[in-house]
């Protein structure tokens, strides 16, 4: 190969190039507050819970999957829904609506007379100290890439009787409300 | 795993198996003080420090390999006879394979403390300074002995020294002859080996100057023995080997006939020279550096975890007035028996999960999947010609295969899980072994004078079991030491035998193993029970009074309770006997109390034999199914309503003519009851407790493998884990032990 050839190669995307920075030109274009360059945009996994939009960061999240059959769990704590079996470990699945206070009452959705779950529920596995734990969700929305300078802090209220909620996204008009799951789940 | 990672669990691995060694071996010698000392014991120990020593320089842990190499040191010394073994020399011993443990956990952990390298250095150079050399001046008793001097210039130093030891203590010593063909003189010696072993103590092999014949060679042995001349010949009865006494002349008969022959060791056995001569150097000569360094220890010590460090120095007078031998340096000794007590918070678990398996139990498992393989082959081309065929109508000869191929899978299969439990197990002497240094460790620093007793150390159990049983054991001990057994002038007064018995006893029954730690101490006193319980109102005066004298013993189990009047620093440490038994009910155990006042005190753990797969029994409660362990259940009784009385507000049965507690799961577990019309009872039975648990079905009986719920789910009461049923759904299988306990102390529990 020319020495040519090798000089145009530069020019050309390779798949292996890190070209987020690029992406993130493309994708904040729209955006109307100035974007200083070397803000690192973090990327958080969007879901709904109760028609809001709430966001963690996908790091905490292992894994996103179809409700499993879940077994209850006598004596437990209301917004434990039961344990799930996910191939061979018993994950824990937790109820976020009642820690938010966004319902008072945990579904029914484990059990003899469970409902058969909504289509677009899933179960999101989440990284804890205390080991993996699923959170249900009602659907799940998508990945959005956020930079610090589009994160306010909540305002307070929020989140229930613990500090659940560390912050709001604010993306053109979307507004996610971001949550930290170590806490929520405690 | 990465490398590193990989490299330094083997190194833990093996230099556990080695620490482990080093302390069945003190432990030995600790219990044989003031005895005489076994040379071969000196010699294991001496090993086990050295291959410590190249293991620690191979993988970079430099603290393990200096601490190793000052204890090898030592340990030469020992040896070699220029050191007497004595109480502080091997307290040094002790607390150095203590800090080797505490290092070991360190380097596990990839850390690196330096309360524990002050301790390795203090520890090194008082090692050096241990013993200053015995007055030399002294006749040399060899001289005394008759033999040649071309004979004595060629044994080695360690063999002088035994040969010294041996003239000194008055064994006669004899001079054994043997002949061997050349062919096969290895297979002879090491008969003649076997047959003086017993009797006595080879000192030296030698090849023999004259041979009888041209194709022989001859040995002369040198061999110390108590026995008479008569047994000995009959030890050697049907040998070759020709015995000859060897003359000892009286003492100071020829003192002065040699006066000084230069030690022909230093030419004999350069490797032996050689390694004094380089340690010399290497250790630290600052004669009071040992002192100020350790100083410098205990400080870091105190910083570190302040509140156990203040309470021990009331204790401190105790131990000096009660310390065995009445040693010249207190100071010494202060420093001395402080420096294990910084391990009193490090736990008797095995830093590796490793298991060491014998081969042949693995051969036999590779077998069984050998044998697994031809059945899948078989059934592959079972399913082949099934596929050929194309018709629905299958012959009757291939169903009939089907049925045996089928019956040999499960055969197999359940080969292959024994085999693989059988793999898991290991006995209980592991934890035993540790146990019992720890034991005379306390006793000693206590002033209490204790003979303890294990037994059963070979019952196995599954590895898991043994690992978690450490903790809780040593818990229960160290209270039995701490305030079972009284002071030795107590119990002179009360009429006992100065030396109080702990004791330590493991045994298989069925499907359970009980282990037992007893002591004859003071007792529990159950008014004093009470007392306290009343006092932390963990029960009321009404109950108080209705309450047996068992279940009174049984309080000391909750919570928040501890009825030791002085907060001590080995036992009641606000970690009480809940703890304890938590962490026996977590392994599906139960434990249990006995004691009486001034006769003593027993706790018995019943544990089962593995947790991995065990046999349970399906049932169905209100649409939910459970899995109850098969081998906590009795019987199964079907049960009308009419049968169903109650006492005192609570559900009984008749169960020929005995009274049974019963519970209804589904009130238990607050699920919607059903109306079923007759109940299933299941009567679960752990140690001495039976209860009736009701049920609405049976679904009969299959193989589970339990998984714990895990750490976030810890809390969950009666259920001890989850399992899969083959239909991806998630079944839970219940905890007897916490469930029996449940219903049979409702009153206690929901007061």
């Amino acid at each position: 190969m020319s020495r040519f050839s090798e000089l145009l190669d530069d020019f050309f995307y390779r798949p292996d190039e890190d070209v987020g920075g690029l992406l993130d030109f493309s994708a904040g274009s729209d955006e109307v507050l100035p974007l200083t360059p070397e803000e690192t945009p973090e990327e958080y996994l969007a879901f709904i819970l109760e028609g809001e939009t709430y966001a963690v960061p996908i790091r905490s999240v292992r894994e996103i999957g179809k409700v499993p059959p879940l077994t209850e769990i006598p004596r437990a704590d209301p917004w434990l829904l039961g344990v799930m079996n996910l191939r061979g470990d018993v994950i824990p699945v937790y109820d976020l609506k009642l820690r938010l206070k966004l319902s008072d009452k945990a579904p029914v959705v484990a059990g003899p007379d469970a409902q058969p779950p909504p289509r677009l529920a899933r179960i999101l596995v989440a990284h804890t100290e205390e080991g993996p734990a699923g959170v249900w969700v009602d659907a799940v929305k998508d990945v959005v890439r956020l930079k610090p300078s589009m994160l306010e802090p909540a305002p307070s209220g929020l989140g229930g009787e613990r500090d659940c909620v560390v912050g709001i996204g604010r993306r053109s008009s979307q507004l996610f409300i971001l949550l930290d799951l170590e806490q929520a789940l405690a | 795993m990465n490398q590193g990672g990989k490299a330094l669990s083997d190194f833990v691995a093996e230099a556990t198996e080695i620490l482990d060694t080093l302390n069945k071996d003190l432990l030995t010698l600790d219990e044989r003080r003031g005895q005489e000392v076994d040379p071969d014991l000196i010699n294991g120990i001496f090993r086990a420090a050295h291959s410590l020593k190249g293991l620690a320089g191979l993988f970079g842990q430099d603290r393990i390999a200096r601490l190793a190499h000052g204890m090898e040191d030592l340990l030469d010394r020992l040896r070699l006879g220029k050191l007497v073994l004595d109480d502080t020399t091997l307290d040094a011993l002790v607390e150095g394979l203590d800090v080797l443990q505490a290092l070991l956990v360190d380097a596990s952990r990839g850390e690196t403390s330096n309360t524990q390298s002050a301790r390795v250095e203090g520890l090194v150079s008082r090692f050096t300074h241990l013993g200053e050399p015995t007055a030399p001046g002294e006749e040399d008793v060899l001289d005394r002995l008759e033999l040649d001097a071309q004979v004595r210039a060629v044994f080695t130093e360690y063999e002088e020294h035994r040969l010294r030891e041996n003239v000194r203590r008055g064994v006669s010593l004899w001079r054994v002859r043997a002949d061997f063909d050349l062919s096969d003189f290895d297979k002879g010696l090491a008969e003649l080996n076997s047959r003086l072993k017993p009797v006595g103590e080879i000192i030296s092999t030698l090849p023999s100057a004259q041979p009888s014949s041209a194709s022989g060679i001859a040995f002369d042995l040198i061999f110390g023995s108590k026995v008479s001349d008569k047994e000995l010949a009959e030890a050697l009865e049907g040998t070759l080997a020709q015995l000859s006494k060897l003359a000892v002349r009286p003492a100071r008969a020829t003192a002065p006939a040699t006066p000084s022959v230069p030690p022909p060791a230093a030419q004999a056995a350069p490797p032996a020279a050689a390694r004094m001569a380089a340690s010399v150097p290497a250790t630290p000569e600052a004669p009071r550096a040992a002192s100020t360094r350790r100083s410098g220890a205990k400080k870091g010590k105190a910083s570190k975890q302040p509140p156990p460090a203040e309470p021990e120095a009331p204790v401190v007078p105790v131990v000096a007035r009660e310390t065995p031998s009445p040693l010249p340096q207190p100071a010494e000794n202060e420093a001395g028996s402080k420096g294990p007590r910084v391990d009193f918070d490090t736990s008797l678990r095995s830093l590796t999960q490793t298991v060491r398996v014998d081969i042949r139990r693995l051969d036999g498992l590779m077998n069984t999947v050998g044998e697994l393989l031809l059945i899948k082959a078989n059934l592959q081309r079972m399913t082949e010609s099934a596929r050929q065929e194309g018709t629905l109508m299958l012959s009757k000869a291939w169903v009939q295969e089907l049925a045996r191929e089928t019956r040999q899978l499960e055969r197999k299969l359940d080969a292959l899980q024994s085999g693989l439990l059988e793999a898991r197990m290991v006995p209980v002497g592991q934890v035993f072994d540790k146990l019992a240094r720890l034991v005379r460790r306390i006793a000693r620093e206590a002033g209490k004078e204790i003979d303890f007793l294990s037994s059963g150390g070979e019952v196995e159990l599954d590895k898991l079991i043994v690992e978690e049983l450490s903790d809780p054991l040593m818990h229960i001990i160290r209270n039995a030491l701490d305030h079972g057994v009284e002071a030795p002038e107590a119990r002179v007064l009360a009429g006992k035998t100065r030396r109080a018995t702990v004791s330590l006893r493991a045994e298989q029954k069925g499907n359970h193993v009980i282990i037992e730690v007893s002591d004859d101490g003071a007792g529990i006193d159950e008014h004093r029970v009470r007392e306290v319980a009343l006092q932390k109102r963990l029960i009321t005066p009404t109950q108080a009074a209705e309450m047996s004298r068992r279940e009174l013993l049984n309080l000391i189990f909750l919570p928040g309770f501890s009825t030791a009047r002085n907060v001590s620093e080995l036992s009641g440490r606000g970690v009480g006997l809940d703890v304890v038994k938590n962490n026996i009910s977590n392994l599906s155990g139960l434990i249990d109390v006995w004691s009486e006042r001034g006769r003593g005190t027993a706790f018995q753990l019943t544990l089962p034999l593995t947790l991995a797969i065990i046999r349970a029994l399906v049932v169905g409660v209100s649409g939910r199914t459970y899995a109850v362990p098969l081998n906590s259940v009795l019987e199964i009784l079907s049960v009308q309503p009419k049968d169903i009385r109650t006492l005192e507000r609570r559900e009984v049965l008749d169960l020929r003519g005995q009274t049974l507690p019963f519970t209804r799961l589904a009130r238990l577990f607050n699920l919607p009851e059903r109306n079923t019309g007759r109940h299933f009872v299941v009567v679960v039975g752990l140690a001495q407790e039976r209860m009736g648990i009701a049920v609405d079905e049976l679904f009969g009986q299959q193989d589970i493998v339990t998984k714990p719920l895990g750490g976030r789910l810890q809390s969950v009461r009666g259920i001890s884990g989850a399992t899969d049923l083959g239909n991806r759904r998630t079944v839970l299988v219940l905890d007897v032990a916490a469930l029996l306990e449940e219903g049979m102390g409702p009153e206690r529990r929901w007061a």
